[in-house]
């Protein structure tokens, strides 16, 4: 087996849920890398698209921001964050990925600021940018992330980006398009979707090497389980191969 | 007046804001659609040369208490050289409006911490402030821990649809995002009821920025812009404007304009004043002419990283006394900057191809 890091482990387990002809609205970082790895080892027409403007560029090395020349390096179009969100907004974005300081047992998250004061934030973050608009209009939200108990949190001190709300139909209730919601969460130890009714996060894959045990001691709040847990499969030799060698031969984000 | 239709944010909410002001009458941050289209009124519509010194430019437009629309998106083709000018300048109360940003925010700032008497940044309309690889943005985390600065937050679409409402002279528009989140509660935005479908929808208002500053690819002397790469949310942002400052890298003949006007991303009637500033949006990145200066964007983000952590302003001052008082233009500033490394950036950007001619 071949020897991988944690980060390599969560950029396969996200490339392989992008199948070939979907569209993915992705960030800088572990999900660029993910995006760029589907596209090249099994998704060759998989969209891209970056919000500051880049739509379906043949990326020829990891972007370091959104707005990098590289998000329109021989691109189908270069148009503007108004455009790339209106698409989505109508529907056609299958894929987002988002990470965020918090997330709750419904897959809400806080990517602006820590502490209760409104007026003072003991921490503040960057803010929403484009990870509500991606969550509220891509069908499928997906998270990557580190996954330790202060993140994976009883309650966010801020939502940032809606996920399913409190559960049940409250997400559909709220005016946000129809449909549309957190999907799957994959993290260094294992791979969580939402239990359809309940809409609670639940475990369905163990990354190599963790327990479920592990899992559950890493989260702060009650995990559910699906009825079979499965194994999830370490990087293959390929993908590692095209992830080290043509994506990020710098190790930016998946280090060394 | 806010919130007689709502989501089901209250109940997961953990936020603590104040009701009675997250519920107090909307106001204007900037001149509102009728206040703008008067602005609009009083100006010539025939085509002028508008171009000018940034000193000149700055001098003319920038006031105490306006609005300042920032455009390009974190440090892609951001209007580096026009913030400079306006440090220089100086100017307080200031509301700052974009999408999302990096340097130019910090920058102001940065200048607000070391004397609020020249430059001092009341509001922020925002979506986001950070460095995206690098990390956090020290400045915005020291000012609003201090509460220093009141921030009103909405997404990167919610603002660029901001600007396109007032682009397009009309007072809101309806996004089907914000919903569900604490910004629902405590921006300035408002959850409604669709009248056709009387299902929940929310409304962002429009955002007029008094001025607007812009870096673009390549302009004639009326103004007329193209901008190559991602557009990010320009077009919109210098058309919301009452006043718009532009920086270009290169003033083209007004016949090359004519020979593809589907090029044009900024009408010249939405431009108040032009300045032929290459590397104008260094040390961002203007596509087709360089790439980001990665080395100075992470020295100034320590240099302020360093204020954050110490309280220690010297390193600080220093930055500002070497970069911008110590400049008489911002070509005074770029000879700071070795040759080589503005043509290692040009090289970097991988020669995008624009079109000139």
């Amino acid at each position: 087996m071949a020897n991988y890091n944690t980060m390599e482990l969560m950029i396969c387990t996200a490339a392989r849920e992008l199948e070939d002809g979907a569209s993915v609205g992705v960030g800088t970082g572990a999900p660029c890398a993910a995006a760029m790895l589907a596209q090249k080892a099994h998704s060759p027409n998989l969209v891209i698209l970056f919000e500051a403007g880049g739509a379906a560029p043949l990326i020829p090395e990891m972007p370091i921001s959104v707005g990098d020349s590289r998000t329109t390096w021989k691109a189908l179009m270069a148009s503007s964050m108004p455009e790339i969100m209106e698409t989505a907004c109508r529907g056609m974005l299958d894929y987002t990925f988002l990470g965020g300081a918090q997330i709750d047992m419904y897959g809400n998250l806080n990517s602006t600021r820590i502490g209760p004061d409104h007026q003072k934030p003991k921490v503040r973050f960057p803010g929403s940018g484009g990870a509500n608009d991606f969550a509220s209009f891509c069908w499928r939200m997906m998270v990557m992330t580190p996954q330790d108990p202060k993140r994976f949190t009883e309650r966010c001190s801020y939502i940032t980006t809606p996920g399913w709300l409190e559960g049940g139909d409250s997400r559909a209730k709220s005016g946000l398009p129809l449909g549309a919601g957190p999907y799957k969460i994959i993290t260094n130890m294992a791979v969580m979707d939402f239990e359809p009714e309940s809409k609670r996060m639940r475990i369905i894959a163990i990354n190599p090497g963790y327990s479920e045990k592990d899992v559950r001691d890493n989260c702060g709040f009650e995990l559910l389980k699906a009825d079979k847990l499965v194994d999830n499969a370490p990087p293959t030799e390929e993908e590692l191969r095209i992830l080290r060698d043509e994506i990020d031969p710098y190790r930016y984000v998946i280090g060394r | 007046m806010k919130k007689a239709v709502s989501s089901k944010i209250k109940k997961v909410s953990n936020l603590k804001y104040d009701q009675q002001l997250a519920e107090s009458p909307f106001e204007w941050w900037g001149p509102s659609p009728d206040e703008a289209r008067r602005v609009m009124s009083a100006k010539s519509k025939g085509m002028h040369d508008k171009r000018a010194s940034l000193k000149e430019a700055v001098a003319r437009y920038v006031k105490d208490g306006i609005n300042i629309g920032i455009g390009g998106f974190v440090n892609t083709r951001v209007p580096v050289a026009a913030v400079h000018e306006v440090i220089r300048h100086g100017a307080r109360n200031l509301t700052l409006s974009f999408q999302s940003n990096s340097i130019c925010a910090e920058l102001l700032a940065g200048a607000m911490i070391l004397d609020p008497d020249r430059v001092s940044i009341k509001r922020v309309e925002l979506a986001w402030w950070g460095y995206e690889v690098i990390g956090i943005a020290p400045l915005l985390r020291y000012l609003t821990s201090k509460g220093m600065i009141q921030l009103d937050d909405y997404t990167n679409y919610g603002m660029s649809a901001r600007f396109k409402a007032a682009a397009m002279g009309i007072p809101f528009v309806p996004t089907r995002d914000h919903g569900g989140s604490d910004m629902e509660l405590v921006n300035r935005g408002r959850m409604t009821s669709c009248p056709f479908t009387g299902k929940n929808v929310y409304l962002v208002p429009a955002c007029h920025p008094d001025v607007a500053l812009i870096h673009v690819t390549a302009a004639d002397m009326y103004g007329n812009c193209r901008i190559f790469g991602a557009h990010c949310t320009c077009p919109e942002i210098t058309m919301a404007a009452a006043h718009s400052i532009v920086t270009t890298e290169k003033i083209i003949p007004n016949e090359n304009i004519r020979t593809y006007p589907n090029l044009t991303e900024i009408p010249y009637a939405a431009v108040d004043a032009l300045i032929e500033q290459p590397y104008g949006a260094y040390p961002g990145a203007s596509y087709g002419f360089h790439w980001f200066d990665m080395d100075h964007i992470k020295m100034f983000r320590s240099v302020c990283d360093a204020f954050r952590k110490t309280g220690k302003k010297d390193d600080l001052k220093k930055y500002y006394d070497e970069y911008i008082f110590g400049c008489e233009t911002y070509d005074d500033f770029l000879e700071k900057i070795s040759f080589k490394t503005l043509r290692k950036l040009r090289d970097l950007d991988g020669g995008q191809p624009i079109i000139l001619s």
